[in-house]
């Protein structure tokens, strides 16, 4: 029993973690029709904010929102300077931003070295959950991740600023016809993606082994949770998420970690073959 | 109607000559050590044109290529090390180089049928599943005992092109390079004659707008599937001759890292001509021989910032943009498409 709960919690952690680095994809994806390849060393810049700013000695949650904001200037940056010129040329989006994750993973190599930071979590107790101890820090991260999904819907379907983002999602042309700033909310929203790979970065950082290598781990599993539950709904990703993460949990404690990659790619192509729009189809897609 | 391409009476006929011509004389002003550098690359070069050839024509942009490059080198390596099930101990080159064919083009064939027919997998779809294929073989060949596991094979036998009992090593450096040169020559011919058809013309096409030419009448997914399937036939071989001349290989060759690296290389030569897809395989290979030692890691960083740049303004790579310029026809919309 307890093994069988320990199993349900750690499938339900991975999950979030994949939720909360597949959200910040799927904005910029959704909105911008850009996949963005760097996102994984996006993720990598909010670890290692944070892994120095702890080591300078300033405080865990100052760490993190500095990694959120820092990395969310990042993402400015890069669609100003990259993005901006090939939004007409979809499958370059996907090479030039996959040069840019090299560049940035191998900036990261040479200022630090190729080794793995380590930092510490702000509260390393476990609490006691339904007859099991459990790290409080992995809840913190389901509760962050939870938060992040929330925050995200609430501004995309509560807000004027989301109502406005979602008419540039299903018509560019006639959301600047209607006055609505398109230049800004690219902007806008490929900063906030990227924040939250930031933002993830950060959060997951305390709990696995900061390294130049950390992103690509995450960023196939996120591409594949958002190709299996489909971009034209906020929604899809979190479902894709879910069968993913659950999968993977599942198997790599009935047979091994390895032997779980290659059941979960396997079946996630399956997936994406059998449902090409999507497990959740709708939603407008531009 | 769509104007056949012109015969063989353009530049692009002067073009061959010089490169293929100026490849053949390099032995004459180089070292021996660096002849049998180039020749490795040379096969790096035959495995940028089959990318190429589904990247640059046909629009089928694929994160994952190297399985086939990989493919071929495994089937290389179990036939001249004899480990084939059932033919323990018989070693053949030619059976090693028929198996790097037509494995690859298996595995192709079966995976472009499930990946292109029914509803279909479009552009960036494709690039990912590619990715997750390519991150699947990788781990499986780690897994797998009978193909080394993550060792891998090790003392690979070089080419043995003799026959009739007689017994001939492509191993010295000179015979090497001339024997994966002329291997290259016929990949290029055969490639690039496909291109400059009728069937070429289709295949650019689909790579500019897939409905529209399913509409003119053309069966757009028998044409990708095809094209996919050779294309992993020239892949494979490409790995063959590689796992032959560098005599070791391991599951990073089918992986997502090489998968990565030849984009880089198709992309910076130029992806819209099978000739700069080659050169530009080997300019890097040799840019990055020279250059890694003097900058260390930011040799990368450079690398990562030259490709970013060059798709932003030279979507028709740094080669290709003189290769064009040369060949003197404006292909300026194609390659910006």
């Amino acid at each position: 029993m307890d093994q069988a709960l320990l199993l349900l919690l750690d499938a339900t952690n991975y999950v979030l973690v994949i939720v909360l680095v597949a959200m910040g994809l799927v904005i910029i994806f959704g909105l911008m029709r850009v996949i963005n390849m760097a996102h994984g060393e996006l993720f990598l810049l909010g670890a290692y904010t944070l892994v120095m700013l702890q080591q300078a000695g300033i405080s865990y949650w100052i760490g993190l929102v500095a990694a959120t904001l820092l990395v969310g200037c990042v993402g400015l940056l890069m669609e100003e300077l990259v993005i901006r010129h090939i939004y007409h040329r979809f499958l370059d989006t996907i090479l030039a931003t996959w040069g840019l994750s090299i560049a940035i993973k191998q900036g990261v190599i040479l200022l630090f070295g190729p080794g793995a930071q380590s930092t510490s979590a702000p509260f390393a107790h476990q609490v006691a959950l339904l007859g099991t101890a459990y790290p409080a820090y992995r809840l913190f991260i389901m509760a962050v991740a939870l938060a992040v999904v929330a925050g995200t819907f609430y501004l995309f379907f509560r807000t004027r600023f989301g109502l406005a983002a979602r008419a540039v999602i299903a018509s560019r042309d006639t959301a600047a016809c209607l006055g609505i700033p398109t230049r800004t909310f690219d902007r806008a929203t490929f900063a906030y993606g990227a924040a939250l790979a930031g933002l993830a970065g950060a959060v997951m950082a305390p709990i696995m082994s900061v390294d130049p290598q950390m992103g690509l781990g995450f960023l196939i599993p996120a591409f594949l949770a958002i190709l299996v539950g489909g971009a034209g709904h906020l929604a899809g990703p979190v479902l894709g998420a879910g069968l993913i993460g659950a999968t993977d949990s599942v198997t790599a404690s009935l047979w091994s970690p390895v032997m779980a990659q290659v059941v979960v790619f396997t079946m996630a192509v399956v997936a994406i073959r059998v449902f090409p729009g999507g497990l959740l189809r709708g939603g407008g897609r531009g | 109607m769509i104007r056949l391409p012109e015969g063989l009476g353009d530049r692009r006929l002067a073009v061959d000559l010089a490169v293929w011509g100026g490849l053949a004389a390099l032995p004459l002003f180089l070292g021996s050590w660096q002849v049998g550098q180039i020749a490795q690359y040379l096969t790096y070069g035959i495995f940028a044109m089959s990318l190429a050839l589904i990247w640059g024509q046909c629009g089928l942009l694929s994160f994952g290529h190297a399985v086939f490059f990989g493919l071929g080198a495994y089937a290389m390596s179990l036939s001249t090390l004899g480990l084939l099930p059932g033919l323990e101990g018989w070693t053949s080159s030619y059976l090693g180089i028929v198996l790097a064919l037509v494995l690859p083009a298996a595995a192709a064939n079966l995976l472009g049928r499930f990946l292109f027919y029914g509803r279909g997998l479009q552009g960036a779809q494709l690039a990912i599943v590619m990715l997750a294929v390519a991150v699947i073989a990788e781990r499986l060949m780690t897994r797998w005992p009978y193909a080394g596991g993550m060792n891998g094979l090790m003392s690979v036998p070089s080419l043995d092109i003799g026959a009739f009992g007689a017994s001939y090593e492509l191993y010295d450096p000179l015979p090497l390079f001339y024997g994966t040169l002329a291997a290259a020559i016929l990949a290029y011919a055969l490639l690039e004659a496909l291109v400059r058809s009728r069937h070429g013309v289709v295949l650019r096409a689909i790579g500019s707008d897939e409905p529209r030419t399913a509409f003119l009448g053309h069966d757009t997914r028998a044409m990708k599937l095809s094209v996919f399937t050779l294309s992993a036939a020239v892949a494979g071989f490409a790995g063959a001759l590689f796992a032959s001349q560098f005599g070791f290989v391991s599951p990073p060759l089918i992986g997502f890292g090489l998968s990565t690296e030849v984009l880089i290389w198709v992309a910076l030569g130029g992806r819209a001509a099978l000739l700069t897809a080659f050169l530009g395989a080997i300019v890097v290979r040799l840019a990055e021989n020279a250059l890694a030692d003097i900058f260390g890691p930011a040799w990368l960083l450079g690398l990562g910032l030259l490709f970013v740049l060059c798709m932003i303004f030279l979507p028709r790579g740094l080669l290709g943009e003189v290769y064009w310029r040369i060949i003197g026809r404006n292909r300026k919309r194609r390659g910006a498409d």
